[in-house]
């Protein structure tokens, strides 16, 4: 845990730092003495504080806890990476395509990636999922999702 | 401000009408669900299923959520007692006892066991919420901004001792959530503040899809890694509610567990968890023979489970009275009511006193539900924990994303989303906890309108902020909360070293 730490509390540091930065080129005012800048600095102030006392502790070898190793060569760490840019795609892709076809897609590789290999199975169950999902929002609680690609049949 | 009967009396009748007890049920059988499956915790689960609420009155939205939290309160106990692994962390010390009870073959005493002590407890909690929160709210309704910045020191001094195994970085991510509630217009002069030029900026990082990011969407970039085989034992279901003499040993234990429980619910930022082992503690500290306790004791487990059920009507205190949340929870319930238009705090007793008594009404409705479903679900409720995370996890990621879109229909929230639930999963990788980003996001608002409202007030002078003595004394009472929540922390923390030491040496 203690690069770990020292990398959260370089990161806190800095972001301190840039919030404070930022905070004093606001507009100060002239009735509370306080501007819209104030609380931000204190914050800032207060992140830098205890990224500060981290650090430290960090770099003095008392970090609590104990980092689980992950290898790139683990298959959890790949799964991980595949989900996030599966994620990633999702989000991308959602409003142009429409939720029903990018939900099934990304439901049946997700499924995939993480071991299911019955074809019936990953045929069906994304797609029932999909549609229990789409009915309840689009139907009983008549919130839209994005239609996509089927704007003309939905 | 007293009760007013008439009106509770009416709105018991207007919850207990066909429409609401659905949604109850529906939201306990959901929350119970939730519950049971390790990993979802109730914060999850009522984050999760917001977006269903969406477009529905205000009374079915609340009801339906607060069955949720009340149903995932128990459900947390279905997996601490079957597979050792606690469905949330408010029944971390139920595992105690009732894993050992399990392995012995008396699943299903423990599970029955664990589901009267949750009712029992809820009902209680409900009980003293009913009662106490009126007359907090009555005080609170003198309240000006120097005493509401007074309260919001209150609920962040204890937002450093939640969740979090360290207590730094605990502070780091409640000064990094504070921060990221100034983005947007600045309250008092309106200058937009870290928006980066972008519109969706401008009213600050929209609050559901946050939360549902930092909660569920999180959890799912955890689950995919997991590999590893849960422990499991033959799930014995022989009953559905205790025998008359469990009931009769545990009396004691469940009442003061739930009183308890319900006190550390009403402190902010004391959740559940730590109600339950410090009603754990004590019923051990009282028991006839506490060298029993660890090895399958069932008055542990009553005291665990009612003390963090009660908590849940405790948590509701502060945040209606005050509308200052409990716990995390209770700071998405404070979402959800705000998505209906309502912003609880004292005015709510004033202007929708009816909405209020129906709340309560709800809670306790809640309870009886919670205890109808779980027994009739008992057996269905210890299959659910073994439902195949290879559909759930992928299906809980779309969910997500299909209630940070539901809600404004617009894109940028389900970005938001993916955007924080990136940044949960880090954090929590490095041991960072997330429930003070949360209480943060909500609280931190409130400092900041109110304390620059008292300086508009005083003409810049600080001096006002310990000029009312209400406000003093909340300001003394978070420097009291703090230590008391950092011993505490202490003592679970110790508690857990010596569980999970003894785990190590028994396995």
């Amino acid at each position: 845990m203690k690069v770990a730490d020292i990398v959260g509390g370089l990161i806190g540091i800095f972001t301190g730092l840039w919030v404070l930065w930022t905070s004093s080129n606001m507009p100060a005012d002239v009735v509370m003495k306080i501007g819209p800048g104030f609380f931000p600095s204190m914050l800032a102030g207060g992140l830098i504080l205890f990224s500060g006392a981290l650090l430290v502790k960090a770099i003095q070898g008392k970090s609590k806890g104990r980092l689980e190793s992950r290898q790139w060569s683990d298959v959890g760490v790949r799964r991980g990476l595949i989900t996030l840019c599966a994620a990633i795609l999702f989000v991308a892709v959602m409003e142009p395509l429409g939720f029903i076809p990018t939900s099934i897609v990304f439901l049946t590789f997700m499924m995939w990636v993480l071991g299911k290999r019955n074809p019936l199975l990953i045929g069906l169950v994304p797609t029932l999922i999909t549609a229990g999902v789409w009915l309840v929002f689009e139907k009983l609680l008549h919130l839209s999702m994005p239609p996509g690609v089927l704007d003309s049949l939905l | 401000m007293g009760i007013n009967w008439d009106l509770l009396v009416s709105s018991y009748s207007a919850v207990f009408s066909p429409g609401i007890i659905l949604m109850i049920c529906i939201g306990t059988a959901a929350g119970i669900t939730m519950g049971a499956l390790p990993g979802l915790t109730a914060t999850m689960g009522v984050a999760l299923l917001v977006p269903l609420t969406f477009g529905r009155a205000p009374l079915e939205s609340i009801s339906m959520l607060i069955g949720i939290y009340c149903g995932a309160m128990y459900g947390g106990s279905i997996s601490a007692i079957l597979i050792r692994t606690p469905g949330t962390p408010a029944a971390a010390a139920t595992l105690l006892e009732g894993y050992p009870m399990a392995q012995r073959g008396e699943a299903g005493r423990a599970m029955s066991m664990a589901l009267f002590a949750s009712f029992f407890g809820g009902v209680v909690g409900a009980l003293i919420m009913t009662f106490a929160s009126p007359l907090i709210s009555g005080v609170a309704l003198e309240f000006g901004p120097v005493e509401y910045f007074g309260l919001a020191v209150f609920g962040l001094s204890v937002i450093v001792s939640i969740s979090g195994r360290s207590l730094i970085k605990g502070a780091m991510s409640a000064f990094f959530g504070l921060m990221i509630a100034t983005i947007g217009f600045d309250p008092i002069s309106g200058f937009p503040r870290f928006t980066f030029g972008m519109i969706e900026m401008m009213e600050g990082p929209p609050f559901i899809p946050t939360l549902i990011g930092l909660f569920a969407v999180s959890e799912v970039f955890n689950e995919v890694q997991k590999t590893g085989k849960i422990e499991r034992v033959k799930a014995n279901i022989d009953r559905y509610l205790p025998s008359w003499a469990d009931i009769k040993k545990t009396f004691k234990t469940l009442t003061r567990s739930s009183v308890i429980g319900t006190g550390i619910g009403a402190i902010p930022g004391a959740g559940g968890d730590i109600a339950a082992f410090v009603a754990y503690g004590e019923a051990k500290r009282n028991a006839k023979h506490p060298e029993r306790f660890g090895t399958g004791e069932i008055e542990g487990l009553a005291a665990s489970e009612s003390a963090n059920n009660a908590c849940s009507g405790g948590a509701m205190i502060p945040l209606l009275s005050l509308g200052v949340p409990g716990d995390a929870v209770t700071a998405v319930l404070l979402g959800a009511f705000v998505v209906q238009g309502l912003q609880p705090g004292p005015m709510l007793y004033k202007e929708h006193m009816d909405f209020v008594y129906q709340i309560f009404a709800s809670m306790m409705l809640a309870q009886i539900a919670m205890l109808f479903i779980g027994a009739a679900g008992i057996r269905m409720f210890a299959k659910v924990i073994l439902v195949d995370r290879a559909i759930l996890t992928p299906s809980i990621f779309v969910m997500s994303m299909v209630g940070a879109y539901a809600m404004r229909s617009n894109v940028f929230d389900v970005y938001t989303t993916l955007a924080f639930g990136i940044l949960g999963y880090v954090m929590q990788r490095y041991d960072y906890p997330l429930s003070p980003i949360l209480l943060a996001l909500i609280l931190g608002p409130m400092a900041e309108s109110n304390l620059r409202r008292a300086m508009v007030i005083s003409g810049g002078d600080p001096l006002i902020l310990f000029s009312r003595p209400i406000a003093v004394g909340l300001m003394l009472l978070a420097v009291a909360a703090l230590v008391l929540s950092i011993r505490g922390h202490r003592k679970i923390e110790a508690k857990l070293a010596a569980t999970e030491g003894a785990g190590a040496r028994g396995s």
